[in-house]
């Protein structure tokens, strides 16, 4: 029986076999081990939401590695409103936004988790409307952008802005948006289109990035994206209100003359407490809001302290 | 001549038209298996091209830099190894004993007729549902959070099916008067299977579970609802950056994020991403298909 089984299971296989099951083992329990460093406790740190802060949370993450080294932070995107969805189930310790909670999300929250969710403002954003660089206009009003978007308006094609797109026949505006859970689309939805439906028929993006490329690869596109991802191939178009014409810049957006100016918020369950709580202060420090400012946001402090 | 000669083989018209025909199917058959090829050379042709700039060892044991615009894919490929590890500890001993079961012991009863049917449709259920399924079932109503334990059970669970139903085919090729000898001598099922049946069907069983790898490992969908995530800070050349309750960064999600959502990333970053993808993929399936060729030739039949 013995020489049988020898004979059929070739030994180098069991032996392969074997190593494999220890190395996982190994694997698994060195992992378990790897969490306690010189019997410090490390902490984890789970953010998700906004993709138009993803960038700025992921340069945030990756910084504070060197300043807190017992804290691990994990960053992931999917938009506003799928940070603040988990938020509301309790799995993450921070919610980023680019958009207020709804009055209904923080009861859901309340309701699920029994805290309130806390809200810090983590620097500012202007959402750029973005063109073609090719493009001449230099500036839009809410209004037109209204007329352009939303559901009846009537405005869809170039020449009825009195523009002339150069070496294109094609006069149809090409609109750009964003998928449903973005805080962007929300904050666009309720700032521009005064909360009425988007016309049928946008290009809807997962990313602000994919926004910003679509727009700088097609002359006839318009599209609405944080300042933070401007490239060069894209121009931001300035606001017209009454009370003048502004451009999408950090002074504009400080003196709120910008129309389109909004806060980038972070969200926790009830006061946050320990490493959570350090991770904030840190953010809103003049370290954290000095890489705020170099992904291309607007700090909460005056930009001249910051420097 | 004798009357023989004129029913001898000779090169008519009718002879030459079938045979040009022949030559014509051959090239057509011969060309559809060549365009096969073309887009397989054509990919990866294309991909090392735009990747070459950034393709070299530092790019694999570095981690991200300035906001994934420079260093590596460090955590991205330690994070994919892991979920496929710990997927696949989880689904090959299931996947392979419910085989074994549905293969060597079940009757045809109504029973076995259901679990057969449940296999074969859960194969075909997209991952995207699955997806959604661990998030309801692991992340939320199991309490694991998003973690690495979390993602692993989603793609062992969409593993499983296809791990069953190559086992069953590595199982079925072992020929019947195998089973039938083994029993004539007074040897239970079980004995038979362990003697018999595994050790003939032990190379069908592994390497259908081996690509089962190259699945788990180019998913984005399942792991990016539950456990994968944009950006960790990890320590360069860690092998053990994660914990079973940690979420972790995935090759597959990685090249997602730097191609959507990082601006001004260097296009050969995202095309070494996908070339090292690639690389652990087919890696993956040249050992499968090399443990094919080494069991085969032990076999004696």
């Amino acid at each position: 029986m013995f020489l049988n089984r020898q004979s059929i299971w070739p030994r180098s296989l069991r032996f392969t076999a074997t190593l494999l099951l220890c190395s996982l083992a190994l694997l698994i329990d060195c992992g378990k081990k790897g969490g306690k460093t010189e019997g410090k406790e490390r902490s984890t740190i789970q953010v998700k939401g906004s993709d138009t802060m993803v960038n700025v949370a992921q340069a945030w993450a990756e910084e504070y590695a060197g300043v807190a080294a017992d804290v691990d932070v994990e960053v992931s995107g999917g938009g506003s409103g799928v940070g603040i969805a988990a938020l509301e189930r309790g799995t993450i310790d921070i919610a980023n936004a680019s958009r207020n909670i709804k009055p209904e999300e923080a009861e859901l929250a309340k309701k699920n988790t029994g805290k309130d969710p806390k809200e810090f403002v983590v620097g500012f954003d202007a959402m750029a409307v973005y063109i073609h660089k090719d493009n001449p206009l230099e500036e839009i009003t809410i209004d037109q952008l209204k007329q352009i978007y939303s559901e009846g308006g009537g405005i869809t094609k170039w020449s009825q802005l009195g523009v002339k797109i150069p070496d294109v026949s094609n006069d149809e505006i090409v609109r750009v948006s964003r998928q449903s859970s973005s805080g962007t689309y929300e904050f666009f939805r309720e700032h521009v289109l005064g909360n009425k439906d988007f016309k049928l028929g946008s290009l809807d993006m997962n990313g602000s990035k994919e926004v910003v490329e679509l727009v700088g690869s097609t002359k006839t596109a318009i599209g609405y994206s944080g300042m933070g991802y401007a490239t060069e191939s894209v121009a931001m178009l300035s606001i017209k209100t009454d009370a003048g014409s502004f451009s999408p810049t950090v002074e504009n957006t400080v003196n709120k003359s910008y129309p389109l100016a909004r806060s980038l918020l972070m969200y926790t369950l009830g006061e946050p407490e320990g490493a959570v709580k350090r991770y904030i202060d840190w953010i809103v420090s003049s370290a954290g809001q000095k890489i705020l400012q170099e992904n291309g946001y607007v700090p909460i402090t005056t930009p001249a302290s910051v420097n | 001549m004798e009357p023989t000669a004129a029913v001898r083989f000779s090169r008519n018209s009718f002879v030459r038209n079938k045979e040009r025909l022949q030559e014509i199917a051959r090239w057509v058959f011969f060309s559809m298996a060549i365009l096969m090829i073309v887009p397989l050379v054509t990919i990866i042709g294309y991909l090392v091209c735009h990747a070459a700039p950034s393709l070299n060892w530092e790019f694999l044991v570095e981690v991200p830099k300035r906001g994934m615009r420079e260093g590596g894919i460090w955590p991205a490929l330690v994070g994919t190894i892991y979920l496929v590890f710990i997927s696949l500890a989880i689904a090959a001993p299931i996947g392979v004993l419910a085989a074994i079961y549905l293969n060597e012991y079940a009757k045809d009863n109504w029973l076995n007729r259901l679990i057969n049917l449940a296999v074969i449709n859960l194969a075909g259920v997209p991952s995207i549902v699955h997806a959604l399924f661990g998030l309801g079932a692991f992340v939320y109503a199991a309490r694991l959070g998003y973690s690495v334990i979390s993602a692993s059970l989603t793609l062992a669970i969409m593993t499983l099916p296809v791990i069953i139903a190559s086992t069953r085919e590595a199982l079925s090729s072992v020929p019947m008067p195998f089973r039938e000898a083994c029993w004539n001598v007074g040897a239970t099922r079980w004995q038979t299977i362990k003697a018999v049946v595994l050790p003939n069907s032990i190379s069908g069983i592994l390497t259908g579970v081996i690509l089962q790898v190259s699945r788990a490992a180019g998913e984005t969908a399942p792991i990016m609802f539950t456990g994968a995530v944009f950006y960790k800070a990890v320590k360069r050349g860690d092998f053990f950056p994660y914990q079973l309750t940690d979420q972790c960064m995935a090759l597959s999600m990685h090249l997602y994020t730097v191609t959507t959502q990082v601006p001004d990333v260097k296009e050969s970053i995202s095309y070494a991403t996908a070339v090292v993808l690639l690389g652990v993929v087919l890696m993956v399936n040249a050992s499968a298909i090399g443990l094919r060729i080494w069991m085969r030739n032990r076999k004696k039949w």
